[in-house]
């Protein structure tokens, strides 16, 4: 078991002179057990992070430690670590069994009988013992999935590295795999790094996440408070789906203006903002309210221009009655109420629910008031 | 209805080039059989009394020296330069360093260069700066070898490095396409740049090996240019040399025994193919 510590870890590339930087000074500490979720959009330095830590990748600048000893120059097969491969990275002509060994065989002085056991057990853990003397090319995607687990907690390594191992099951599996792959990491207790692009996997199997955007970690938290208290713009509108809206604004006479409507905020929110002008109003579609009749100046008449029913709730996108472009923002109402297409409503934004950015560096200035929603953060 | 029109046209075309392909073969074979090869037309079989194995036995006895030679020679070159290919195209491709591109460039110029370019230089230096047979004298001592053997060695050397740069081109094509994730969990895994080679990339290449060995084997076992200028018409030379030289007298042109000859100068080259021919498929289709 081990801590592992990512220190100013920057990673670039040269081409043709040019430097292309595609990790720019990472630090995250991971405790000993925890489960961490890299999360990011496609290019964002992601899985160079991760190829960094298995050592498949050099680090340009800063250290890797684990359990406090530098990793950086050892070689991937002594750093104690397994890595699961988004493509599973199976041996084809090798059974599951020879799969599963070759790593015990390769990188350790156990005898036949003992790497025998120890591939038994692992396969016991990943219900996959009937399916050791087949080959890869025999098994279904999410069979190959729980292989290619299986060869990762066999060597029993310090850490765990999986770079977006569910994106290649249909939807019903990967929930199911995501449950799974939870449940073994907290009964084996190793240090886990997960790469995803996928904001889903990161909120519920994350310990905590890091948010990485163009090669900079953008925040490191809890899924809760990187949805209740987003660092930055960027953060607030990967994390949530739908995604937030956003507003530009300007403050003047103690409100928000922006092109579609005047928005009041109370002093307390005023002097969170700290004097600046040039802001970007978020709200979550979740946090808008559809209510029967304009009665604060948080109530805005609008017009519904696309609904999409989930079933237990609605996706509504709407249009402000005041806003002459085409643009809408979206609102996630409750199944009970029914909308159609064209229908005029009023959609209130609750005060205590929005987050005010800096309109320039993307910084969160005000976010919501968790506690006023009943949030507990940091659990 | 038009279905099947189609179905007779196809099959009479495939019927068409299988004539077209075994007709001289089947010539080949009939006249060998002949006792007077221009008594008949030369795609008609024998007629009962005409019919002989004499020539067969006769090429046989001229060749089968030449087989000998041609095997010791073509199975090491072909297996030399499919397993160096196949090395050299893991280091330049699955492996990562400093100048491969140029190396590269190195063994694709080597695909290019024609036989007859080197042939002269090549001749000197097997005969002037490095006879093996002269300088591996010792080892002719021993039973079974014979210093014509030397002849051979320098042949399948030759052979085999003129064969390299293709087969590393082959196997480069196919190494391409070889996971480079799977490459990674193996270095993961502890495995060596050999072991990795040894366990995971060699056992995958059989495909490819199978398209090179046969490409090679027919190539050397083919060869007559280098044969007759580095080992010339002696003890060690191969079929091809012993085939040209088969049947031909001042009297007669000897036919029979020239398609006989020829025919068993042929034959290895197809029980290869057919040997391999299923894994040939698999590696061409890739």
């Amino acid at each position: 078991m081990a801590e592992l510590v990512l220190d100013g870890v920057t990673k670039y590339f040269d081409d043709d002179g040019d430097r292309i930087v595609a990790v720019d000074d990472a630090s995250i500490d991971i405790e000993d057990g925890e489960f961490l979720v890299l999360v990011g959009p496609s290019g964002c330095g992601k899985s160079t992070t991760l190829r960094m830590i298995a050592g498949l990748e050099t680090i340009s600048e800063g250290e890797i430690r684990l359990d406090g000893t530098v990793i950086n120059d050892r070689a991937p097969a002594d750093r104690n670590i397994a890595m699961v491969f988004q493509s599973y990275a199976l041996y084809p002509h090798m059974t599951v069994r020879q799969n599963m060994s070759f790593g015990l065989e390769e990188s350790t002085s156990m005898g036949d009988s003992e790497i025998g056991q120890r591939v038994e057990d692992a396969a016991d853990t990943m219900d996959i013992p009937e399916l050791l003397d087949r080959k890869p090319s025999e098994l279904s995607g999410g069979q190959q999935q729980r292989v290619a687990l299986g060869r990762a907690i066999v060597r029993d390594p310090e850490v765990f590295l999986m770079d977006e191992p569910l994106s290649n099951l249909d939807a019903k599996l990967r929930s199911s795999m995501r449950t799974e792959l939870q449940r073994i990491q907290e009964e084996l207790g190793v240090t886990t790094v997960y790469v995803t692009h996928d904001q889903t996997e990161a909120m519920t199997m994350g310990d905590r996440i890091a948010i990485l955007n163009d090669g900079r970690l953008q925040q490191v938290a809890t899924p809760l408070e990187a949805y209740h208290e987003p660092a930055n713009e960027f953060v607030a509108g990967f994390i949530g789906d739908p995604s937030m809206n956003f507003f530009d604004a300007t403050v003047a006479d103690g409100a928000l203006a922006t092109d579609q409507f005047d928005y009041p905020l109370s002093e307390a929110t005023l002097s969170d903002l700290g004097g600046a002008t040039d802001v970007t109003l978020g709200v979550r579609p979740e946090d808008i309210e559809i209510v029967p009749e304009a009665s604060s100046d948080h109530d805005f008449a609008a017009t519904v221009d696309v609904v999409e029913p989930l079933g237990n709730e609605n996706n509504v996108y709407l249009q402000f009655d005041a806003d002459d472009t085409d643009e809408t923002f979206t609102a996630v109402v409750d199944a009970t109420t029914p909308l159609s297409a064209g229908e005029s409503v009023t959609a209130r934004i609750p005060e205590e629910t929005v987050h005010v950015f800096d309109a320039d560096s993307g910084e969160a200035l005000h976010n919501r008031d968790a506690e006023a929603n009943g949030v507990l953060l940091g659990q | 209805m038009s279905r099947d029109i189609r179905r007779v046209g196809l099959y009479a075309v495939l019927v068409a080039l299988v004539a077209f392909y075994l007709a001289p073969l089947e010539i080949g074979l009939v006249t060998s059989l002949k006792t007077d090869a221009l008594a008949s037309a030369p795609f008609l079989p024998p007629g009962p009394s005409g019919f002989t194995l004499d020539e067969w036995a006769t090429a046989f006895d001229a060749l089968k020296d030449g087989l000998v030679n041609s095997v010791l020679l073509a199975v090491p070159a072909t297996v030399l330069s499919a397993l160096l290919g196949s090395m050299a195209a893991y280091g330049l491709t699955t492996l990562d360093w400093r100048g491969q591109v140029g190396v590269f460039a190195l063994f694709l110029a080597g695909i290019f260069i024609p036989y007859q370019a080197v042939l002269i230089p090549l001749s000197k230096f097997w005969s002037v700066y490095m006879p093996l047979d002269e300088i591996l004298w010792p080892l002719w001592q021993l039973p079974v070898l014979a210093s014509y053997h030397g002849d051979l060695l320098a042949l399948i050397i030759s052979h085999a490095a003129y064969g390299v740069p293709i087969c590393t081109l082959l196997f480069r094509t196919y190494y391409r396409d070889i996971s480079t994730e799977m490459v990674e969990a193996a270095r993961l895994d502890g495995a060596t740049a050999y072991t990795i080679y040894r366990r995971i990339i060699l056992p995958l290449s059989v495909p490819m090996f199978a398209v090179t060995l046969i490409y090679q084997f027919t190539q050397v076992w083919n060869d007559l240019l280098f044969a007759l200028v580095i080992m010339g018409p002696g003890e060690g030379a191969p079929v091809t040399v012993g085939l040209t030289n088969l049947g031909s007298s001042l009297t007669d042109v000897g036919f029979a025994v020239k398609m006989a000859g020829a025919f068993m100068a042929a034959l290895p080259t197809i029980i290869v193919y057919v040997i391999f021919g299923d894994q040939f498929a698999k590696g061409v289709a890739t």
